[in-house]
């Protein structure tokens, strides 16, 4: 079963309930998609041993072949490609590497060449269990191939935690688009809920079953709770706002090493999302 | 030729704050006296939307254009265009800016104006 742990907006809490689904877990893996900002590993504190680095194409012209004829950019649906008065200007971090320009230009001007945008850590926490996770480099627009390679290496495993981007952007598709079962994580505040609502409509436009917990419980409203009751979402659970929590969090600590409640309010949300999916 | 960012077609329409997400280019043909505006199609394209719409201005015949801001991606484009850029920074109209670019009040720019807009979360 894959499991995405998703929210409408970065700092709901996400990573923390991720992590700590993995952690009560017996025999789940984690897989930190969201690259531009993974932090999983700064609560699981893995030990790497291994690295990978991701690579994607880009094109380059042989400009005494070329004779500017612009097809290529005709071509491109990204912009990447942009054949200018004397020369033609590569944007690489633009390049979906489709390989359509190449296939286009009649002068067979076109070659590709590879660059790094990224890499996939994989490593072992204390407790042996598995995390990966994608860095995708700063500057670089899409995270969707390190994205595709975390759902790759991990195909073969029984239970896949995914800690999904936040919002609803390409890379988020990419991250949840195979799970079996969303977990949003959101806050009690009017912006937590309107956040979250285009979440649930993502969803829905997949069909990927869902359920919410609510984090930091208690200090908001309730419009979050009479939101989910109208769009019959369910509610997995909640999470109380505590001091308490926030420190371990602050500090690094994964909340259910160190807190029975805390431990047994996840194990409860784990055991009904897999309960459910066996039930359906 | 000169062309112009702008929100809506005509002279007479307000100058776009925006280059490569423009709504229209109104493009003024000085020897003739005539304007001629053309749709902006790349919009909404998620990114380097600026470099399309330098290409789609050359092929128009623009060599000059007036624009409010030049991301990296945009001026590395009109440089291998071969194009000049004069920044105006007011809201007025299209027929005004004109006229600021002829009294020699716009200034001329060939560095970009924004940082690259990747690579930035949004949150
Ligand atoms: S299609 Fe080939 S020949 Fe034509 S402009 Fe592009 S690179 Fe040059
Ligand atoms: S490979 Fe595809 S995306 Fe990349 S420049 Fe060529 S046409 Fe554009």
């Amino acid at each position: 079963m894959r499991i995405a742990i998703l929210s409408g907006k970065g700092g709901t809490g996400k990573t923390t309930v991720a992590t700590n689904l993995l952690s009560v877990s017996d025999n789940g893996v984690l897989i930190d998609t969201d690259v531009e900002e993974p932090n999983s590993h700064l609560f699981l504190k893995p030990q790497i041993h291994h690295s990978e680095a991701i690579k994607k194409r880009y094109p380059i012209v042989d400009e005494t072949l070329c004779n500017l004829c612009g097809a290529c950019g005709d071509f491109c649906r990204f912009n990447a490609i942009l054949p200018a008065k004397k020369q033609v200007l590569v944007f690489k971090e633009l390049c979906h590497d489709c390989g359509g320009c190449q296939m286009v230009c009649p002068q067979g001007a076109i070659q590709y060449k590879e660059r790094s945008i990224g890499m996939v850590h994989t490593g072992k926490t204390d407790t042996n269990q598995v995390m990966h996770y994608g860095e995708l480099i700063v500057g670089e627009i899409s995270g969707v191939p390190i994205i595709e390679r975390l759902h790759q290496i991990t195909k073969d495993e029984d239970l896949v935690f995914i800690d999904s981007p936040p919002g609803t952007a390409c890379s988020t598709v990419a991250a949840i688009e195979s799970a079996d079962y969303a977990i949003i994580v959101a806050e009690p505040t009017p912006f937590g809920v309107s956040d979250m609502k285009m979440v649930v409509e993502l969803l829905r436009n997949l069909h990927i079953p869902m359920g919410v917990v609510v984090n930091k419980d208690g200090l908001g409203d309730d419009e979050i709770y009479r939101y989910c009751e109208t769009e019959s979402v369910h509610i997995l659970g909640r999470i109380p706002f505590k001091k308490e929590y926030a420190r371990h969090y602050a500090g690094g600590t994964l909340i259910s090493k160190v807190d029975e409640e805390y431990r047994k309010n996840l194990t409860g949300i784990l055991a009904q999302v897999i309960g459910r999916k066996e039930g359906v | 030729m000169l062309a112009v960012c702008a929100k809506e077609p005509g002279l007479d329409s307000k100058v776009d704050e925006r280059f490569g997400r423009a709504e229209y280019y109104v493009i003024f043909d000085e020897a003739k006296n005539m304007p001629q505006s053309i749709e902006n199609k790349a919009k909404f394209e998620a990114g380097g939307a600026g470099g399309t719409a330098v290409r789609l201005l050359n092929e128009n015949g623009v060599d000059v254009l007036l624009a409010p801001e030049l991301g990296p991606k945009a001026m590395d484009a009109i440089k291998a265009f071969e194009m000049t850029v004069y920044r105006y920074t007011e809201q007025k109209t299209v027929r005004e800016t004109i006229e600021d670019y002829k009294a020699g009040k716009l200034s001329k720019i060939d560095t970009s104006t924004t940082p690259s807009k990747h690579g930035l979360r949004k949150v």
